[in-house]
């Protein structure tokens, strides 16, 4: 594992049990974050992205179950794979909230509402910091007071119903933030917020981060802040990611289609009037029995029938930093990837047609009895 | 189009029942719940022709006896299914009775035997019984067949159970469904219209709520005057039953007019100026009906087990109608119990019962429900 | 009424700002206070209301005590002739309307006052009339069994958090394992099968195997010499049965609720919070979901108490325990009119003051009550 490098997920597979069978919701994910960095996971409601941070604090439902690799670089106790650590052990429990903590989508429902806010917040100050209850106080109070509630004496004795939503997310970023993490993992943080405490929000998180040098996975739906928060930007599509590069190259240059459209459908200050807001067509499919092709491809305007429907691209470099997973791409790099595929296509092909031929040949063997019989398939 | 995606279509296109249905089908126990409660309840319908004999028929020779012993092999040769009859001899010594199976002839079990006459559903006039004896094999009469045994009068317990289960059956279910409308009814307008009318209906409410079922029940039914007709019996239970039901249901519909009367579809209707019955019944109801029905489902086995309980003090049902309540005033003391245990086979149908409307509950609420 | 003089004296102790009061002030907040002044007004009407369903009830059986009396009596072979029927109705009031004999009624239990007959021979302000039955004072009659009554029930019922707790706590955290399974099966039997049959098969089973029949609830020292601590053992000994068959049937239904509660409060988000921070699943489950899924059942307590009432009266009759259901349901054949009022009244009454205190309790244990004043 690179020594600059806080978290490294590798191939990185979440699969849900449901009634109707397996619904793989990450299929192979890739990336890292460095030290003290913002790395931008973006992409669609259901296309993975929560389930992808929650496997790395493992806390999972039970009814999913993550597999490949999720590396952290703990201080502590050095190179640590989570996947490895039991969900419920001690191990794991030192790392969340400790070392790697994480700030959820809704703040109202966030916190219990039987406890006060300071209860809630000095909880995990005591578990990870001082058991001592005056000096534990201290310090919740004091985070309390550097994400900017005031009045803090009488707000921690407060319950989570006395609490605006703004305050509410202050609140969860300070008990985020208590114990001095080493990452951070903000889940739509701004999502349920209007926007002007959203700027907020995000001002305190930046600055923040600046006094603690943590590294954030910034999990949105929102470019735009992304474009304000990230230092790189990964574009995540139905459980994988499609194209990754730092955020300057990604609004400068963007390559897959569906990272085009998504720019594309941000409204610009200055655009025409008469122009209008470009959108993608359909909705993320179901990642239920998905048959082996491009998952954007039913959404897709430049797809190539033949190759796109027919396999699934991988993720390649193009440029130092910049990786995309297109066929659609005029890089030469994506070139060989079409290569690759096509050839894959071709065998995939010949292997099903000399299938095809045995299980005729087998039924004009078998006796005409049984399909007298036999139910119509 | 491929078959795959129209099934999908299929699934966002269905409307609630349909889905509720196609769920419902999944949930194995529920399935057989009701397959058990539609043979509990065909057989309530078919009570007649399925119970070999009648209500009130008893011979006296069989007081108390166990379910009779069908036997099949007679003297080393397979005839069928076939009984003994009991015969009654007085010692002349010592006078004393006694009672016992008379192994020389055999009676032969048929089926479609001719037996007491009824009407089917009050209006087919019949004889013909599903089972029955025959004659016996030297051409003797009066063997009897008694599947779940006799009480102390002599009477089939199997046929009581199933003619008695044209009341226990559908009591309960009769007062779910009274109470269902009633409960909607006022639920609905305690909620819709809130303010003073509905501070006095959650008033009487929690007072109907406050007096302890059981005893309220008692009071209620201490009421039923003595020596009516069956149907009138019938009639006060019901109403009984249904008077101390309908709280839960008026609370379960008010709270839910509460939080719905509020949204925009509502006030949608009322500015196009359709009526408050209109609004309530078209646009509210139908949005938690399923739920209802789960409620209702849920709400039935409490009131088996209720009228039971009642007609078992001799407050409920009373003789000569018959409930299993009734049939189980056989089984009152350690006695009863240790004596003739199987008095206490009409608690088998009782139990069933309650746990198949139980277990269909459950699974119609598991249907319901759009999160599972 | 004790809750409301305790309000008041908290209201005066304001002006000398005492330190007591203060930290009383800074725990509750003033909308405890509030909402607590208000559940006990509303105290006030309901158990008027259900005194007046508790009359009408008692009321619907056709004729009265004295045409019950008669034909007793008549089947003894005396007859009383109209006149003296009728002498014997204004005698008990019987002769007057329905309205104004539940006033009288309503009026002598709260409040009798001291010159009158009745306190000069009972020296107690509450009359609750006369027991035709009996030939004695319903206080006196109810008085006899409403100790023992309350005393049962309230074993049961704690018999019945003590078992549905751990069960439910156990279930929801091990869903669908086998031992959930198993309780679910139990609990549904225990729902299924009515109490009185239970009550029948467990008493012979314990005839079977103890060789004693254990009917009723005391022996015959017991009887003789009341209920002290040496013979306490015997009495519980005798209490298993009731305890099981009354006990069973609620026990299920509050495993079921706080089952699905728990189940609900572990798909909270704020139990994931909890957990990303790092704290213990144990205590995850009894910090976090527990203590929010037992506000129903705290304030389903009437409901329970309502229920066990209900669910004794049966059984009692069965076991022939000496509780107050027997006599209620002899009161109510014989027409017995003012003791089954009193029964069904003192009852009810205990279930709105269960009621009351459970919301009261829960004003305590869930803080969202206490801001929104139990608006609910």
């Amino acid at each position: 594992m690179n020594k600059e490098n806080i978290l490294e997920v590798k191939d990185l597979r979440v699969n849900i049990h449901m009634m109707e069978g397996e619904l793989t919701a990450v299929r192979g994910v890739n990336f890292e974050i460095k030290k003290g960095e913002t790395l931008g996971l973006v992409g669609e409601s259901g296309c993975g992205k929560s389930l992808t941070c929650k496997a790395i604090l493992a806390i999972n439902d039970k009814k999913c179950e993550a597999s490949g690799s999720i590396k952290f670089n703990s201080d502590e106790s050095g190179e640590v794979e989570i996947l490895d650590l039991d969900p419920k052990g001690d191990a794991i429990r030192n790392i969340r909230g400790k070392q790697i903590s994480m700030i959820f989508q809704e703040p109202m429902v966030a916190f219990s509402p039987m406890y006060t806010i300071g209860n809630q917040i000095n909880e995990c100050t005591r578990l990870h910091i001082t058991k001592d209850k005056k000096k534990s106080k201290e310090i919740s109070m004091s985070v309390m007071k550097k994400v900017g509630i005031a009045n803090v004496e009488k707000r921690y004795n407060q319950y989570p119903h006395e609490f605006s939503g703004g305050m509410l997310q202050r609140a969860l970023i300070a008990m985020a933030l208590v114990c001095n993490p080493k990452m951070l993992i903000a889940d739509e943080p701004t999502t349920a917020l209007d926007v002007t405490i959203q700027a907020q929000i995000l001002e305190l998180m930046k600055s923040l981060q600046k006094d603690f040098n943590t590294a954030i996975l910034f999990i949105t739906h929102d470019l735009g802040v992304v474009a304000k928060m990230c230092d790189r930007v990964a574009v995540m599509y139905l459980g994988k990611i499609v194209e990754s590069a730092d955020t300057e190259t990604i609004y400068a240059n963007p390559l897959h289609p569906y990272t085009k459209g998504l720019i594309g459908s941000v409204h610009k200050i200055g655009g025409s009037r008469d122009e209008r807001l470009f959108s993608i067509e359909g909705t993320v499919p179901l990642a239920m029995n998905l048959p082996i092709r491009c998952g954007f491809y039913d959404r897709c305007t430049v797809a190539i029938d033949g190759l796109c429907n027919k396999a699934e691209p991988e993720l390649v470099e193009i440029e130092p930093g910049h990786k995309i997973a297109c066929f659609a791409c005029d890089h030469e790099k994506c070139k060989a990837e079409c290569e690759r595929a096509r050839k894959e296509i071709a065998e995939r092909e010949k292997r099903e047609r000399r299938k095809v031929e045995i299980e005729a040949q087998e039924a004009a063997m078998a006796p005409k009895k049984k399909k007298l019989f036999g139910r119509r398939a | 189009m491929s078959k795959k995606t129209r099934s999908k279509e299929d699934y966002y296109l269905a409307s609630q029942w349909t889905l509720m249905a196609r769920k419902l089908k999944k949930h194995k126990l529920a399935k057989i719940s009701l397959l058990v409660l539609a043979i509990l309840y065909i057989g309530a319908l078919f009570a007649d022709v399925l119970a070999p004999y009648g209500l009130d028929t008893f011979d006296s020779l069989y007081k108390d006896t166990a379910p009779t012993k069908i036997r099949c092999v007679y003297e080393g040769e397979f005839v069928g299914p076939y009984v003994f009859k009991k015969v009654k001899t007085t010692d002349k010594k010592t006078y004393t009775v006694n009672v016992y199976e008379d192994t020389s002839e055999y009676y032969k079990i048929g089926l479609f035997e001719h037996g007491e006459e009824y009407k089917i559903l009050g209006l087919i006039r019949s004889d013909i019984h599903l089972f029955g004896v025959k004659e016996g094999s030297n051409g003797g009469t009066g063997a009897k067949v008694f599947l779940f045994g006799a009480d102390s009068l002599g009477r089939d317990i199997f046929s009581r159970v199933l003619l008695g289960s044209q009341i226990s059956l559908t009591i309960p279910f009769a007062s779910a469904i009274i109470s269902f409308f009633l409960g909607i009814t006022i639920g609905s307008v305690s909620g819709y219209f809130g303010g003073a009318v509905d501070m006095v209906i959650q008033r009487i409410i929690e007072v109907i709520g406050a007096v302890p079922q059981i005893p309220l029940w008692m009071a209620l039914s201490a009421a039923i005057p003595a020596g009516i007709s069956t149907i009138k019996i019938y009639l006060y239970i019901t109403i009984i039953l249904s008077f101390i039901n309908w709280t839960g249901m008026a609370r379960i519909v008010r709270g839910k007019f509460l939080s719905l009367k509020n949204e925009d579809y509502v006030m949608a209707a009322r500015l196009a100026g359709v009526s408050t019955w209109k609004i309530i019944w078209k646009h509210l109801v139908p949005g938690f009906m399923s739920y209802l029905i789960v409620s209702l489902t849920l709400g039935i086995p409490g009131s088996i087990v209720g009228e039971t309980s009642m007609s078992y003090l001799g407050l409920g049902i009373k003789s000569p109608a018959t409930s299993w309540g009734v049939l189980l005033q056989e089984a009152s003391s350690v006695t009863d119990v240790a004596t003739n245990p199987h008095k206490l086979i009409p608690i088998i149908f009782v139990t069933v019962t309650v746990l198949a409307y139980n277990f269909l509950g459950d699974g119609l609420r598991d249907a319901a429900d759009p999160y599972k | 009424m004790d809750t409301n003089v305790n309000v008041a004296e908290n209201m005066n102790s304001k002006k000398p700002k005492s330190t007591f009061f203060e930290v009383l002030k800074d725990f509750f907040g003033k909308d405890l206070v509030r909402y607590i002044i208000r559940r006990v007004l509303m105290f006030i009407p309901t158990i008027f209301l259900v005194s007046i369903l508790v009359f009408f009830v008692i009321q619907l059986p056709p004729g009265d005590y004295v045409s019950a009396h008669i034909s007793a009596l008549a089947s003894e072979g005396e007859i009383l002739t109209e006149d003296e029927a009728e002498a014997m109705r204004a005698e008990y009031g019987l002769d007057k309307p329905v309205i104004v004999q539940y006033g009288m009624w309503i009026r002598d239990i709260i409040w009798t006052p001291t010159d009158s007959q009745y306190y000069r021979i009972h020296h107690s302000h509450h009359n609750w009339k006369y027991s035709f039955a009996f030939g004695k004072n319903v206080w006196d009659v109810v008085e006899e069994r409403l100790g023992i009554t309350i005393l049962v029930t309230s074993i049961i019922m704690i018999f019945q958090y003590a078992v549905s707790i751990p069960i439910a706590i156990y279930s929801s955290t091990h869903q669908y394992s086998v031992g959930d399974y198993v309780f679910s099966v139990i609990g549904f039997l225990g729902t299924a099968i009515p109490n009185f049959i239970l009550a029948i098969v467990l008493m012979y089973l314990s005839y079977k195997w103890t060789g004693k029949a254990n009917v009723g609830l005391f022996s015959q020292d017991m009887m003789v010499n009341g209920i002290h601590w040496y013979n306490f053992g015997e009495f519980l000994k005798r209490l298993i049965i009731p305890i099981i068959v009354i006990g069973t049937s609620g026990t299920c239904g509050i495993i079921r609720s706080i089952r699905a509660q728990m189940l609900d409060e572990i798909g909270r988000q704020y139990t994931l919070t909890a957990r990303a921070k790092g704290v213990k699943e144990r205590k995850i489950v009894m910090k976090y979901c527990f203590r929010a899924a037992i506000n129903p059942t705290v304030s389903g307590l009437g409901g329970i108490l309502s229920s066990l009432f209900s669910g004794s009266t049966v059984t009692a009759l069965v076991l022939n325990m000496q509780i107050q259901g027997p006599q209620l349901l002899q009161a109510l054949l014989t027409q017995d009119m003012y003791l089954a009022g009193a029964i069904v009244m003192i009852q009810a009454t205990l279930v709105v003051v269960g009621i009351l205190l459970s919301d009261i309790a829960l004003a305590f244990l869930d803080p969202r009550i206490r801001y929104s004043g139990g608006s609910r």
